[in-house]
């Protein structure tokens, strides 16, 4: 009976009584701390490789902020299996993850295996185990590989190290350079050198091509080029001013803009039959086009409205729909990967600065404190915004996460650096 | 017999029934967003409370300054056994207004220890960039008097796992929440015994 | 007569772009002509007024002097073969806006030579927006003498 009348009151208890309810929605301004630990290695391999590679996944992780690191000499162990690893070991040093990972010899001709094991220390677990094999000469790949899935692993959003960035150099002023190197800076290489001023590049979405604007023959001029012949074709029989070019996310055509007779208008380009589809008609200028990740709608710029705002235009129905009213300058806008959001230029009291909306919302949050800030371009994760912008006379490129929490600027070249366009993933 | 045990038991049962209801609006049902609204609250406890007094006493401007310093502690201590004398004339209004502040003063002993527990959590949990997103995951909470967490749990985690991991994460970096000593041993097994946690994603931009 | 030439071939081209699909041969003679370069090989013709029009930010209108100073240029421009107008824009702002705000003021200084008579075959208009600023300062005296129309004889 007592126990019955228990459990009763157990039950009843528990549906009646309101529970306090405590809502968490700020979280800590701090980074995850993760432990590179330099992998282990098998008898009669090159000493150095195994603290090249976690060295070179350390240098990924922390290449735009995101995380903090344990510096190698503070670690307590230095353990390259997991039999050798011990949760406190990293927890009394407030580490959040640790990489360990082991390199073996697969034969003669050089190819290596590494095993690496991610362990989220707070939580007591493994999550992740991995092996990848490679050769000697591909560490830089490996390492890429393998930032890959632990960052992955840690923050559930895509990888990017493996992603490249294209960008054009104006080294003094009679030089331009059109250039493309990996993400972290390294592997320069330059397209296509000019006396005259080069603009707007953009990433077929195959990774294959670039197009972009060159004044080489005295006006505005679309060209496209193969990135691996080197080839340059220009898109001729348009207007007077052609600039401003996008691929679609098929890579079918490009949008871009035409100026006939200097009045600046959005047109769609068909890659396969050479055919201009006019999309925008209008005496004001329209330009700086942008495709949705659906495809279905193209933002631009426009001022009709007798400043530069950003409307967006259904490419089936033509339908526009004014994005932007507060301010006097919202300009060249993007739709973030999920295609809920924008990022654009927002002018604001003679700063222009990096900022983003949500379409769902009126609201405009500026995210760079810099007051010359343009071309921003996104991660194909969606998670950080690299912009150009000026100290001085020379132009360099910056970066910030979305959540505000890094702010870092890219190495810096000889002369100045603009117009970054961060390349698609390799799918 | 036995029908007298079983009328007995349905008379037990009803009174159970009726104490925890009573119970039920004894216990303030919280909401807590940021710590700044949490000020607010409190803002709007002291208010009603004053709000309470001035319907039914005429000099109330007492019982704030009790609230606000010591320094002016003597002052409204003579000043109280005067309001008393007032209030004498109704017996039973005294009696409210006792409760009442015993209730106010509970629940600001219960959103100073929640608005600590928020804190603290909003410290460490390092949480994942959903932008678009909005989640929402609820963690329920098994404390010791000690303030030692015996156990926890994702009760109704969100369909992100790396959100949810998230906040598994940082459950797993607090051990104690030695706040709730400071609590009456009631109010502790009413609120704090057990209790949720509700994470949610929205407002990285706003 | 001329200028209403253009100003057809302008309305022609209109119609055409307007169709849904715009072939692209005739815009392509037709505009090879208007962009083309055969007057750099020419030699400039010096004149002693100011080779420069200036605006004010985001706009692309002449005030006064400005066409008092395109009036003095009217006999120079007699004896010019080649107009050539080259618009330019400050740092300020994004670049391919810049780009169309450049052609526009160019436009503008094009549009009142050819109401004073000038014909429109002999002018050049092409904007480099901007991408070759006079001066590399980011300050209001170097915007300001960036944001011009830059005219040249030949």
């Amino acid at each position: 009976m007592i126990k019955f009348l228990s459990l009763l009151f157990f039950l009843v208890s528990n549906s009646i009584f309101p529970v306090l309810e405590i809502e968490i929605l700020k979280g800590s301004d701090n980074l995850s701390k993760v432990a590179f630990v330099p992998f282990g290695i098998e008898s009669g391999i090159e000493e150095n490789y195994g603290s090249q590679i976690s060295k070179n996944i350390e240098k990924n992780m922390l290449l735009f902020g995101e995380f903090e690191n344990l510096a190698v000499n503070e670690m307590l162990s230095y353990p390259s299996s997991e039999n050798d690893f011990y949760y406190r070991d990293w927890k009394v040093l407030g580490v959040d993850y640790s990489l360990i990972g082991k390199v073996n010899s697969v034969n003669a001709l050089g190819n290596l295996n590494i095993s690496y094991s991610l362990f989220n220390i707070n939580r007591r677990i493994k999550i992740l185990e991995g092996e990848i094999v490679g050769s000697e000469d591909n560490i830089e790949g490996i390492s890429k590989i393998i930032s890959n899935r632990i960052y992955e692993e840690i923050t559930g959003l895509r990888g990017i190290f493996d992603t490249k960035i294209a960008y054009v150099i104006n080294s003094d002023a009679d030089t331009y350079q059109m250039c493309i190197s990996d993400i972290d800076g390294k592997n320069e290489q330059i397209l296509f050198t000019s006396k005259a001023p080069i603009m707007s590049p953009d990433w077929s979405p195959d990774r294959k091509k670039i197009a972009y604007v060159s004044f080489e023959n005295g006006l505005a001029e679309i060209f496209i080029q193969d990135l691996q012949s080197g080839e340059r074709d220009s898109i001729q029989a348009l207007g007077m001013t052609n600039s401003a070019p996008v691929w679609s996310p098929d890579g079918k055509s490009l949008a871009l803009v035409v100026s006939f007779s200097g009045n600046p208008d959005i047109f769609l380009y068909s890659m396969n039959n050479k055919r201009l589809m006019r999309l925008t008609n209008h005496y004001g200028i329209d330009t700086e086009p942008s495709w949705s990740p659906d495809s279905k709608k193209i933002i631009f710029t426009s001022d009709r409205s007798g400043s530069p705002q950003l409307y967006e235009i259904n490419t089936k129905s033509k339908r526009k729909k004014r994005l932007t009213r507060d301010g006097n300058y919202n300009a060249r806008g993007r739709y973030f990967p999920d295609g809920k959001s924008i990022f654009f230029v927002h002018g604001n009291d003679g700063n222009f600065q990096i900022a983003t909306k949500k379409l769902s919302s009126r609201y405009i949050e500026t995210l760079t404190s810099t007051s010359l800030d343009e071309s921003p371009t996104i991660s194909p994760n969606g998670n950080i915004i690299i912009y150009a912008t000026k100290d001085g006379s020379n132009g360099y490129l910056g970066g910030i996460t979305l959540d505000g929490k890094s702010r870092f600027s890219l190495p810096v070249k000889s002369g100045s650096v603009r117009e970054p366009a961060w390349s698609p993933l390799l799918n | 017999m036995n029908k007298a045990l079983t009328s007995l038991n349905t008379f037990f049962l009803i009174l159970l029934f009726l104490s925890l209801i009573f119970s039920m609006f004894s216990v303030p049902n919280l909401n807590i967003d940021e710590a700044q609204s949490i000020k607010i609250n409190f803002y709007e406890l002291i208010q009603q409370d004053e709000k309470l007094f001035d319907s039914s006493a005429p000099n109330t401007s007492v019982e704030k300054e009790t609230k606000k310093t010591s320094a002016i502690n003597k002052k409204t201590n003579t000043d109280e056994t005067s309001i008393i004398s007032k209030f004498k004339i109704n017996k039973l209004g005294i009696k409210n207004e006792i409760t009442k502040i015993k209730l106010s003063k509970e629940r600001e002993d219960i959103l100073r220890v929640s608005a600590i527990i928020q804190e603290r959590i909003s410290s460490i949990w390092i949480k994942p960039n959903s932008l678009s997103e909005s989640l929402i995951a609820k963690v329920l909470i098994n404390l010791a008097p000690s303030g030692e967490i015996l156990n926890f749990s994702l009760i109704e985690p969100s369909s992100n796992t790396s959100f949810n991991e998230s906040i598994l994460t940082a459950m797993n970096k607090m051990t104690f929440f030695e706040e709730v000593l400071s609590l009456e041993r009631k109010l502790f097994e009413q609120n704090f015994r057990n209790f949720n946690l509700v994470f949610k994603s929205s407002g990285e931009i706003q | 007569m001329e200028p209403i030439g253009i100003f057809i071939l302008a309305m022609i081209c209109q119609v055409y772009s307007c169709a849904a699909n715009v072939s692209d041969s005739v815009e392509r003679m037709q505009y090879a002509s208007v962009a083309g370069e055969e007057y750099l090989q020419g030699d400039r013709l010096e004149t002693n007024l100011d080779d420069k029009v200036y605006f004010d930010f985001d706009k692309s209108i002449l005030d006064a002097e400005d066409k008092s100073l395109l009036e003095q240029y009217l006999p120079e421009i007699k004896k010019a073969k080649i107009v050539r107008l080259e618009g330019h824009c400050d740092e300020r702002g994004t670049r391919e806006y810049n780009l169309a705000l450049g052609e526009r003021r160019a436009l503008e200084v094009r549009d009142f030579l050819i109401v004073k008579g000038v014909s429109g075959k002999k002018i050049r208009v092409v904007s480099f927006g901007e991408e070759k600023p006079l001066k590399s300062a980011s300050n209001e005296k170097a915007w300001a003498e960036n944001r011009r129309v830059e005219i040249s004889l030949y």
